[in-house]
């Protein structure tokens, strides 16, 4: 039985053999090549006819809940499945002739809290009193749909009742679901049950929901069993880890592009309550002790930190963190509280922020989120550069910057006319029920149901613009070494005849990353001006319209559309991601691109900026590495950091791994915040990354 | 007495985030100049206390641009780059201009306060321990390292020493005074072989050693292991004495040769001088530590 690391250092044993084996299954595609083989059910046309859209979706959830495979595994602790195959893309699973009918949901924490502490039985009686309320109204047939799902609910949950009755072996899956999800959980065992029954349900009718802060939703009920004595560490860790192994129900391995491994399922760890008391239990701990043993990457887990962190815990996530594979990252929380206060979210809201299953900031079971990365390095080359062509000239850096900013503006607002008002692009009851004030308006989640609904848009290649715009400030203003034409010319000729200039460019100035204060402070204003850009368009539509900084990975579609670049980058190259240096650019180490990176003000972009930092594995090791990791955590607190993932990655290990891919099925990294099973990755996405992590320090 | 903040050092390299070099997170700072030439030195650069050229072979473009020396240092014959060190005035320019950086100066003069303020930018890292490591070559090699020492202690940041042991007597007792943790170099106890490879004999070493630590001084020992050359029992049994004999030891470390530092003398434009054969065995690591009971 193998559970690999990405730097090979061995993981330790705390979880039954019969549990391992379980993990090692699942990770083993068992259960997802299952699921996989039957992608949904059907449904006829005739059945659907003179049926309004919302109608065939309650229909298509009913039967979903009617005729999914019911699967239970060996061994399984806790039960529920997601099925259907289709679900696994993104997709409702019920097909008419062949064809889907519905998209799905996903980037969003759903409303766990309710489900634990007061049951689904609670959402039952909202739905009715919904009814009542908009009988009558144009509202009135999505509090029907609402009634309808929780009906599919109860016949998928009687299915499992059935399927368990009398099994002596699954006595405790039976009786804890004679109680949850329905009612409220009873202790942690039921806790577990009723999060993974509901998030089964939520996820057979293909929705992708995160899990949020499983420590506040679970902490109390096993400190209760402890002082009771009606469970032990160990049993609860047992059992906690099935929640973990039966989320991997959807790997079906294969080539993905950007890897199979991430439904957005994200679960938050830590931080402070809204009394601004420590979270931190027991249930934190024992999520961090089963991620260690079976590097399970399914659920990434983000740590809430803040300057009063609890020593002991810094030093168990950076042992979990050493181990590779992306799988814990860290907020600062003090600066995404003040965020999220600073934006007009009132405190005690901010303080339950978790994330869209990734590492965008929201307040879950509220929330309504999407966002739009785009590429700040094609405003500049295409608008305000008209892609090289043009006679384009200015006379000052500040001309040319302030052009820059007045092309990014217009793109923010062009951005938001596309969703000036809330057009829902399909029907999304089931998520709905899970979201708080779906039920209280008569909306649904796309309809803008939610307390909050929030459009954000991510400005993508940030440091590869700064370094850009940087360069052309010292070429052409500062060093006058080459006029703005003349650059431009060499930039459309991409550099031919002039590797010289190129090399200069590229090697004698210090780029973002480097802790060197002129680029950094531009940085830093240009991040101001693009939060400057949203805020100017807020209050214009129905979503609020706080930024962010990511790329995901899609700098890798970007890049084969940008021209060369000023700070010595040829046409093509993969450039930036997320929040992080250029690649090769960063000269001074983890320590100075943190440094560069908090000197931007991030609490003006509210929904995050990712800050990727790749260590090798001999600067982890022993003592000392555990050190060094804890080091970087507080640094990047005390410094006003937003979110943060390192990575510790031997490419050799990798390179092993894409030789033998066999022996590396459950072998994670960290992709472009988020991760993936690196066997799963295409050889265009294995190479970016494995050059990554070479030229990584 | 304040410390001279305006006092200058010549320094090689000034590295962030260190792990190995002290306690914690560390931000260590090269200075130039050493009184040994051991034959296996990892920072050969940093020998020589005077500023000078270094060359990458390996980047060089070949763009000519090294051309505008006024000293004919540099000449390409049939497109190779050919140089003549010893007509070099470290002027600079030629590595302003060079565009790939194939050409650099090893050695920037930086006062006491500008290397302070460099180590303390990485502040929010340091936690506890960590702070600022001087190395080299022998930082106490240049006198106002004892200004940069007490600077930083003044400033409040924690300081490490990595020293070969060989300077003069009377900077022992305000060494000692300002450092936190001595990272002390013991490269054979066989004073003949010392003398055979490091170029000095390693009397003055021992006995710095003994005043260092009758001063109170927290030293950890780090004893470097060349095979086939000081790497048989009796040079061990005498390091654990030693090891032994310090009140304010902290664990020691053996630090086995590498050769790498012999790839650098390329950089220094003379041959490289590494050598495989010194690379010892994990086995007698192990050995090694037996005997310092580590």
């Amino acid at each position: 039985m193998r559970f690999p690391s990405a730097n090979g250092i061995e993981r330790p044993i705390r979880l039954s053999a019969a549990t391992r084996r379980f993990a090692l299954d699942s990770l083993g595609r068992k259960y997802g090549l299952l699921t996989r083989s039957n992608p949904g059910i059907d449904l006829t046309a005739e059945e659907l006819a003179d049926l309004s859209d919302l109608e065939k979706y309650d229909l298509a959830v009913k039967k979903i809940a009617l005729e999914a495979p019911v699967r239970v595994c060996p061994g399984e602790l806790i039960s529920g499945a997601a099925t259907l195959g289709a679900a696994i893309e993104h997709k409702v699973p019920a097909f008419c002739d062949g064809k889907m009918l519905f998209w799905s949901i996903s980037h969003l924490t759903v409303d766990f809290e309710t489900v634990v502490k007061k049951g689904v039985g609670f959402i039952e009686e909202q739905a009715k009193a919904a009814l009542l309320k908009y009988q009558g109204t144009e509202r009135e047939a999505f509090c029907q749909s609402a009634l309808n799902c929780l009906e599919a609910f109860r016949i998928y949950h009687k299915r499992y009742l059935e399927a368990l009755k009398e099994r002596s072996e699954y006595r405790c899956n039976y009786e804890n679901l004679l109680h949850v999800p329905f009612s409220r959980a009873e202790n942690f065992y039921e806790g577990v049950q009723s999060i993974w029954f509901t998030f089964s349900f939520l996820r057979l009718c293909g929705n992708w929901p995160g899990i949020g802060r499983l420590d506040v939703l679970l902490g109390d009920l096993l400190e209760n069993d402890l002082r009771n004595g009606k469970l032990t560490l160990d049993e609860a860790r047992e059992i906690l880890s099935h929640l973990f192994i039966k989320g991997c129900e959807w790997i079906c391995g294969g080539d993905y592009g950007s890897g199979d491994a991430q439904h957005y399922q994200n679960i938050v760890l830590s931080g402070t309550d809204e009394n601004g008391r420590d979270v931190t239990n027991d249930v934190t701990y024992l999520v961090l002790d089963i991620v260690e043993e079976t590097g399970i990457s399914d659920f990434p887990v983000t740590v809430r930190l803040n300057k009063n962190t609890d020593e002991k815990l810094l030093k168990r996530v950076a042992e979990v963190m050493r181990l590779g594979g992306g799988i814990l990252a860290v907020y600062n929380e003090e600066i995404v509280l003040r965020s999220l206060v600073d934006y007009g979210y009132p405190g005690s809201e901010a303080a339950k922020f978790a994330n869209d299953g990734c590492w965008e900031v929201q307040v879950p079971g509220k929330t309504n989120f999407s966002y739009h990365p785009f590429d700040s390095l094609a405003i500049l080359q295409k608008e305000t550069l008209k892609s090289y062509c043009g006679s384009v000239d200015f006379a000052s850096f500040e001309e040319f910057y302030s052009a820059y900013v007045k092309d990014l503006k217009a793109f923010l607002e062009t951005l938001l006319q596309n969703k000036l008002t809330f057009k829902p692009s399909t029907p999304c009851t089931v998520v709905s029920l899970f979201e708080e004030g779906c039920l209280k308006k008569g909306l649904s989640y796309l309809e803008g149901g939610p307390v909050y609904n929030v459009y954000s848009p991510h400005i993508g290649g940030l440091a590869d613009t700064v370094n850009f715009l940087y360069a052309v400030k010292k070429l052409v203003f500062d060093d006058a070494l080459v006029s703005f034409r003349e650059l431009i010319g060499i930039l459309a000729a991409n550099w031919e005849g002039h590797e010289t200039l190129l090399a200069y460019a590229k090697n004698k100035y210090a780029y973002y990353g480097n802790d060197h204060d002129e680029v950094d402070e531009l940085c830093a204003r240009l991040l101001n001006d693009f939060a400057d850009g949203c805020d100017a368009l807020n209050g214009r539509s129905g979503y609020i319209f706080p930024g962010g900084v990511s790329t995901f990975g899609r700098q890798l579609q970007w890049s084969k559309h940008r021209l060369a670049c000023a700070h010595g980058r040829k046409a093509g190259e993969v450039l930036a991601a997320n929040a992080s240096p250029t690649p090769g650019s960063d000269q001074a180490g983890a320590t100075a691109i943190i440094r560069s990176y908090c000197k931007c003000d991030l609490k003006r972009v509210p929904t995050g900026a990712a800050l990727d930092i790749r260590l090798l594995p001999s600067l982890v090791k022993g003592e000392e590495g555990i050190a060094a990791l804890v080091a970087l955590m507080r640094g990047f607190v005390i410094l006003g950091g937003f979110f943060m993932q390192p990575d510790i990655v031997d490419a050799a290990v990798l390179r092993e791994a894409q030789r033998d891919p066999d022996n590396y099925q459950n072998l994670s990294v960290r992709v472009s915040g988020w991760n993936a099973r690196f066997v799963t990755l295409n050889k265009e996405w294995q190479d970016m990354i494995i050059s990554q992590n070479e030229s990584g320090r | 007495m304040k410390a001279d903040a305006k006092a200058k050092l010549v320094v090689s390299e000034i590295q962030r985030f260190c792990m190995h070099d002290g306690p914690g997170v560390r931000t260590t700072v090269f200075l130039k100049g050493c009184p040994l030439r051991c034959l296996w030195c990892h920072n050969p650069e940093t020998q020589d206390a005077r500023p000078e050229l270094l060359y990458y072979a390996k980047k060089c473009l070949g763009c000519l641009e090294c051309l505008e020396c006024e000293n004919g240092v540099h000449f390409f014959s049939e497109g190779i780059h050919h140089i003549d060190k010893s007509k070099c005035t470290v002027c600079s320019k030629c590595a302003a201009n060079c565009p790939a950086s194939a050409l650099e100066i090893c050695g920037k003069l930086m006062t006491v306060e500008e290397i302070c303020e460099a180590a303390e930018k990485d502040l929010a890292f340091y936690g506890k321990e960590g702070g600022i490591t001087l190395s080299g070559g022998e930082p106490l090699f240049q006198p106002a390292s004892l200004e940069l020492l007490s600077f930083c202690k003044e400033r409040g940041l924690k300081t490490a020493v990595d020293t070969c042991g060989y300077f003069s007597e009377e900077l022992l007792a305000p060494a000692v005074k300002s450092t936190d943790v001595f990272l002390w170099d013991i490269k054979d106890t066989d004073d003949a072989r010392h003398l055979k490879y490091t170029g000095a004999s390693n009397k003055r070493i021992l006995e710095n050693l003994r005043k260092a630590d009758a001063l109170g001084a927290k030293i950890k020992l780090r004893f470097i292991l060349v095979n086939g050359v000081n790497s048989e029992e009796r040079h061990y049994e005498e390091c654990a004495k030693i090891y032994r004999s310090l009140r304010g030891a902290l664990k020691p470390e053996v630090i086995p040769y590498h050769a790498f530092g012999g790839v650098k003398k390329e950089f220094l434009l003379e041959s490289a001088n590494g050598r495989s054969e010194w690379i010892p065995e994990e086995g007698q690591i192990a050995k090694f530590k037996q005997y310092l009971g580590i």
